[in-house]
C-alpha cells in the first residue's frame, strides 16, 4: 500500500459552515458579528466559551462568545482586527460564509452565580466574553442578587457596545461605572486605571467578582478584590492565550499544568494563584 | 478587473527577478490572478499609471533612487520588499545589522567602526513597506505565501523562529557535528532550511531572528574553536549578491 | 507468549524480503556518526548498530507536516477532514523509543481523541531492537526504566552474537515471523542466551544520574524558582532542536496553505516548540514565556512534572536526543543533577 488519504468523518478538525446575519462597526478596530447556521441551530454554548472562526485559505482563531445562550437561533462575535484571520474576517460582509468549531472550554459557573450577587469588572476587550454573561443575567434577572458592573477603558473611543451601556446604566436594576486611562475633552466620567474603583464600592459577602481584561490588569484588580475580601474561590477570571486547536493538544495555551482551552478559559483565582505562568509580572 | 502587479529593481543582482521568472509552472498559475504590467527580466512594457501591488527589489543607494521608489510608492496600493537588499539593507546595509555584524562588534568591540559601511538603506527606511519576502535571493514558495496574502488582503509574517528548526524538521546532519559553524540558530527561518539541506551553511541571508542570544552564539563559536576568519570570509561570500544569485 | 530466533548473518536477507512485501523503514547511516529512519529496500541498506536517530520515530506517527483538512470554495464551502497514512514495518526500535511511542499514543488516545494519530498509529508495524550496550554518554534510559523491553512492539529481536532472538507480541508480530522461513522456534539455550545478555545489561546499565525516579516529581514541584533555569537559559540559543528532536515533544501550530488558484487549499499541522519566539505570544504582543529561562523551565517541566499529574508517567525516554543535539551543550543529565543537587 503506497500513500493513502482517508476522510474522517468524526475529526475534531472539522467545522460546522456557518453565514454572517449582520456586521456592526463599533470603533475603529473592532466588529460586531452576528453569526448563524444555515438550519437555524443554536450554538448551545455555556456564557465565557469560544468557538475557533475559520476562514478558509487564511486559517482559525479563537473567538470568544460575545452572547448569550438564552437568545437562540444565532449568536455574536465581537472582532478585533489585528492579524491575519481578523484582518480576513474584517472583510466579510453579511451573507458571507465562514467555518465554526467548538464551543470550548470552560464557562462562567452562572449555576453557581445564582442568587449571589456579582461583581463584573470588564477591562478593554474583556468585556466581550463578559457581554455574554452579562446578557445572560439581564434574561435571568431574577436568579441573581445585586450586579455591579465596573468598566475601563484606553480612552472613550475604545469604548465597545455604547449603546447597550447607555441601556445597562440607565437600569435601576444594574450599578454600571466607567473609568478611561485618558480622557478626551468631551468626557464626563471617571479617569484612571479601572482598579481604583473597586475601593468605593460596597460588596456583600455573597459577592461573585468575574473579571476579564488585559494580561496586566489582573494583579492590580486582584490585589484590591482581596482588600475587599472577596476568597479566592469567588475571584472568577478568563485568562487569553495563544491557542490553535481548542483540543488540548498543541501546547500553545498552557499555564503551567493547565490547558487555557480546555481547562479554562474560565479559571478561579485558587487554580491559578500559585501558578507561576498566570499572571505576567 | 485582475490586480495590476508590476516588479522594480533597485541596487541588486536581480537575482530574486530571476526567482520569480523561473517559477515556471508556479508563475503561470500565478500570473492568472494578476496582470503584470511591468517586469523587466521577462517583458519590455513599461506602466507609468496606478498599481495594485508593486514588488521591488533592491536597496535605495541614491538620491535619485529615493525619488524613484516615492513616486512607486505613491501610486501603488501594496507594496512588497522582497529580497535581503530591499527588505534589510542587502549588500553594505546588511553589514550594519547581519548577526556577522553583531558577533564582529562583540568581538572588535569599539574598533567595529573601522570596518566601512555605505549610507545604504532597506526600502522601508525610504517609503512604508506593507510585505516582506527576505532572503537571497528569496525562496520562491515563500514569494508566492506573501503574493497570495497581499491579494487575500491579509497581513503575512515572516517566521520568527530559527531556521534550525526547518532544518531538523527536514532530519540534516547538524553541521556542528561536521564541525563547521553555522549561522542558522540565530538566522530567521522561512527558507526551508535551503542550503544547509544542500550541506551548505546557513550564511544567515534572512537576518536575525527579533530575539537572538547573541552573547549565547558567541559561546557557541567560542566552544567550537570556530575562526572567526573563516566565519567572516564564508560571509563575506554573501555578500557577493549577484553569485549567490544562482541557486545555493 | 512466543519467541523465535533468527542467524545473525540471515537479518538482511530477512528485512530484504520484509521490503519486497511492503515498505519498510528501518535506520540508515547519514555520516558524522548520525542515522536516520528511513525507506529502505534492501536489508543492508539498515544499520542494526546504531545511536538514536536524528528525528524519532514519531515522525511517521506525528509527520513534520501533515494535511488535516482540504477545502474548496468554488461552488460554496466544501471540505472534508482527512487522514493522510501509510502502511509500513517500522523496524529496529529502540526501547527508549518504544517507550517514547507509548508517550504519544498516551496524549493522542486522552480525550478529544485524536483520530489523524490513532488511524495513522494502527497502519505501522513495529519491530524493537534491544541495545546490548549504551548509545553513547548521553543516554538515561536506565533511569527512566527505558533501557529494558516494555511492551509497545509487534516483534521484538534481541541479539545474541551469532543469531537474534525475537519476542512475538501480537498476531502481526506472528505473521511477520512467518516470513520467508528465517525464524525457528526458541529453545532452552537461547533463553539461556536471552537472559545472560540480561544479566550483563543489568552490570552495565545503572541510573544515569544519581537521583532517585519517584523524587523527580517532588524536586520539580521545588524548582520553580531556581536559578538553574536562567544558567541554562542564557546559555539557549532557542533554536528548538531539543524539542523536535525529542520522541515525546508534540506540540504542533495549525496553517492554511491554499493553492495556487486561492479558491481551494489543505490547512495542516505543523511541528511546533515551545522553545519558538512566537510560541506563546498573543495578539497583544504579550508573550508568556519571553525569557529564555522561562521555556527552558516549560521544556523539563512538560517531561518531568506536567505529564506525571495528568497521565501518571514520565515523558522523557532517556534518548539524550536533547543533549546530543545541542550545540550550546545544555545537557538533560547535567541539569537533572544539577536540580537534585539543589534539593537536598
Ligand atoms: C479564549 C480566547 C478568546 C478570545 N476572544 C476574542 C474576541 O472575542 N475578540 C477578539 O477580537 N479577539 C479575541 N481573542 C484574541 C484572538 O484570538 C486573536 O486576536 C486572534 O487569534 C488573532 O489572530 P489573527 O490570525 O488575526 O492574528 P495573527 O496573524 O495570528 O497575528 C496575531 C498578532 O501577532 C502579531 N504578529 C505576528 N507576527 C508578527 C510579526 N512578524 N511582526 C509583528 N507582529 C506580528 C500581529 O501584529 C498580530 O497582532 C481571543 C483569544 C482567546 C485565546
Ligand atoms: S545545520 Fe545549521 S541550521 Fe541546521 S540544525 Fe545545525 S546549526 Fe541549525
Ligand atoms: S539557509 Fe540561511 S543562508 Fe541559506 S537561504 Fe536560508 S537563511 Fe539564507
Ligand atoms: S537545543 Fe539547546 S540551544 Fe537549542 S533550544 Fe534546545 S537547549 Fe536551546
Ligand atoms: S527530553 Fe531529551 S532525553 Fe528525554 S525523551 Fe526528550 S530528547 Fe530524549
Ligand atoms: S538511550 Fe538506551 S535504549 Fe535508547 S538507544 Fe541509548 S542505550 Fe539504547
Ligand atoms: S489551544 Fe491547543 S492545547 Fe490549548
Amino acid at each position: 500500500m503506497s500513500k493513502q488519504k482517508l476522510p474522517i468523518l468524526e475529526s475534531e478538525y472539522n467545522i460546522r459552515p456557518a453565514r454572517i446575519l449582520k456586521v456592526r462597526q463599533l470603533t475603529l478596530t473592532e466588529k460586531l458579528y452576528e453569526i448563524g447556521f444555515p438550519n437555524g441551530e443554536s450554538l448551545n454554548h455555556d456564557p465565557g466559551q469560544f468557538v475557533e472562526v475559520s476562514i478558509f485559505g487564511v486559517g482559525e482563531a479563537p473567538i470568544s462568545l460575545a452572547s448569550s445562550p438564552t437568545r437562540r437561533g444565532s449568536f455574536d462575535l465581537c472582532v478585533r482586527n489585528v492579524g491575519k484571520v481578523t484582518a480576513a474576517l474584517h472583510q466579510l460582509k453579511a451573507g458571507d460564509s465562514i467555518g465554526i468549531r467548538g464551543p470550548f472550554g470552560r464557562g462562567f459557573p452562572v449555576q453557581e452565580f445564582v442568587g449571589n450577587d456579582l461583581l463584573i469588572v470588564a477591562g478593554g476587550i474583556g468585556l466581550v466574553p463578559l457581554r455574554s454573561l452579562i446578557h445572560y443575567v439581564l434574561d435571568n434577572r431574577r436568579e441573581f442578587g445585586k450586579v455591579t458592573i465596573l468598566l475601563g477603558c484606553r480612552t472613550p473611543q475604545n469604548i465597545l457596545f455604547s449603546d447597550e451601556i447607555e441601556t445597562w446604566s440607565s437600569r435601576l436594576d444594574l450599578s454600571f461605572s466607567c473609568t478611561v486611562d485618558k480622557a478626551d475633552p468631551e468626557w464626563k466620567g471617571n479617569v484612571g486605571v479601572i482598579a481604583s474603583l473597586i475601593p468605593g464600592i460596597t460588596l456583600s459577602r455573597h459577592t461573585y467578582a468575574v473579571v476579564v481584561g488585559p494580561p496586566v490588569m489582573y494583579r492590580y484588580v486582584i490585589a484590591e478584590l482581596l482588600l475587599k475580601k472577596i476568597p479566592a474561590h469567588r475571584i472568577i477570571l478568563s485568562l487569553e492565550r495563544h491557542m490553535k486547536c481548542g483540543l488540548g493538544k498543541c501546547g500553545h495555551c498552557q499555564i503551567n499544568n493547565l490547558y487555557c482551552c480546555q481547562d479554562g478559559p474560565v479559571f478561579r483565582y485558587e487554580q491559578l494563584r500559585d501558578l507561576e505562568e498566570a499572571f505576567p509580572r | 478587473m485582475k490586480p495590476r502587479i508590476a516588479f522594480f529593481d533597485f541596487a541588486c543582482c536581480e537575482g530574486c527577478q530571476l526567482q520569480v521568472a523561473n517559477l515556471g509552472e508556479a508563475l503561470l498559475d500565478v500570473l492568472k490572478l494578476v496582470d503584470v504590467v511591468e517586469f523587466r527580466e521577462v517583458m519590455s512594457e513599461k506602466w507609468a499609471g496606478p498599481l495594485d501591488i508593486a514588488v521591488v527589489e533592491g536597496s535605495i543607494t541614491t538620491k535619485e533612487a529615493v525619488e524613484r521608489i516615492e513616486k512607486i510608492r505613491a501610486r501603488s496600493r501594496i507594496l512588497i520588499a522582497y529580497g535581503s537588499c530591499a527588505t534589510i539593507g542587502g549588500v553594505n546595509g546588511m553589514k550594519n545589522r547581519s548577526p556577522l555584524e553583531e558577533i564582529r562588534r562583540t568581538v572588535y568591540g569599539e574598533h567595529a567602526h573601522t570596518f566601512p559601511t555605505i549610507a545604504t538603506r532597506p526600502v522601508d527606511q525610504v517609503v512604508k513597506v506593507d510585505y516582506y519576502v527576505h532572503g537571497c535571493p528569496i525562496w520562491p514558495p515563500e514569494f508566492i505565501e506573501v503574493l497570495q496574502a497581499a491579494l487575500q488582503g491579509v497581513p503575512c509574517f515572516p517566521p520568527d523562529h530559527a531556521v534550525c528548526v526547518e532544518c531538523k524538521l527536514n532530519e540534516n546532519v547538524c553541521l556542528y557535528d561536521k564541525g563547521v559553524t553555522c549561522l542558522g540558530p540565530v538566522t530567521r527561518a522561512g527558507c526551508n532550511s535551503w542550503c544547509t539541506n544542500n550541506g551548505n551553511i546557513c550564511y544567515g541571508c534572512r537576518g536575525l531572528v527579533s530575539n537572538p542570544n547573541t552573547k549565547g552564539a558567541m559561546d557557541v563559536l567560542a566552544r567550537y574553536r570556530i575562526p572567526l576568519e573563516l566565519v567572516l570570509n564564508k560571509m563575506s561570500m554573501y555578500n557577493a549578491c549577484r553569485e549567490q544569485g544562482k541557486t545555493p | 507468549m512466543r519467541y523465535v530466533t533468527i542467524p545473525a548473518d540471515k537479518m538482511a536477507d530477512y528485512i530484504t524480503a520484509l521490503a519486497r512485501r511492503q515498505k519498510v523503514v528501518a535506520p540508515v547511516e547519514k555520516g558524522k556518526g548520525q542515522f536516520a529512519f528511513e525507506p529502505i529496500s534492501e536489508g543492508r541498506e539498515a544499520t542494526l548498530t546504531y545511536i538514536p536517530t536524528i528525528l524519532p520515530p514519531k515522525k511517521f506517527f506525528m509527520p513534520q507536516y501533515e494535511t488535516l483538512l482540504e477545502y474548496d470554495l468554488h461552488e460554496g464551502q466544501k471540505m472534508q477532514a482527512v487522514v493522510e497514512l501509510e502502511e509500513m514495518v517500522l523496524f529496529g526500535v529502540h526501547t527508549c523509543d518504544l517507550a517514547g511511542i507509548a508517550c504519544l499514543n498516551t496524549v493522542f488516545s486522552d480525550r478529544p481523541k485524536d483520530l489523524n494519530y490513532l488511524i495513522r498509529k494502527n497502519k505501522i508495524v513495529i519491530i524493537g531492537l534491544e541495545c546490548v550496550a549504551y548509545c553513547d554518554e548521553y543516554a538515561s534510559c536506565a533511569l527512566m526504566n527505558n533501557h529494558l523491553p516494555n511492551g509497545g512492539y509487534d516483534l521484538f529481536l534481541t541479539p545474541l552474537g551469532d543469531r537474534y532472538i525475537g519476542h512475538v507480541n501480537t498476531y502481526i508480530g506472528d505473521s511477520l515471523v512467518e516470513e520467508g522461513g528465517f525464524f525457528r522456534d526458541a529453545t532452552g539455550a537461547d533463553f539461556a542466551a536471552l537472559e545472560e545478555v540480561r544479566r550483563r545489561k543489568r552490570e552495565v546499565f545503572h541510573d544515569e544520574v544519581p537521583i532517585d525516579l519517584d523524587e523527580i516529581p517532588r524536586i520539580f514541584a521545588h524548582s520553580l524558582r531556581t536559578t538553574i533555569w536562567k544558567e541554562i537559559g542564557d546559555r539557549c540559543l532557542s533554536c528548538g532542536n531539543c524539542t523536535n528532536v525529542c520522541p515525546t515533544c508534540y506540540c504542533f501550530d495549525i496553517v492554511d496553505k491554499p493553492n495556487l488558484d486561492l479558491k481551494s487549499g489543505r490547512r495542516i499541522r505543523v511541528w511546533d516548540s515551545c522553545q519558538n519566539e512566537r510560541f506563546a505570544k498573543i495578539a497583544g504582543g504579550e508573550s508568556f514565556r519571553k525569557e529564555r529561562s522561562s521555556r527552558k523551565r516549560h521544556r523539563f517541566f512538560r517531561k518531568f512534572r506536567y505529564p506525571v499529574d495528568r497521565f501518571g508517567k514520565f515523558f522523557c525516554t532517556g534518548c539524550g536526543r536533547c543533549s546530543r543535539t545541542c550545540m550550546a551543550r545544555i545537557n538533560l543529565k547535567e541539569t537533572l543533577a544539577q536540580l537534585a543537587r539543589e534539593y537536598v
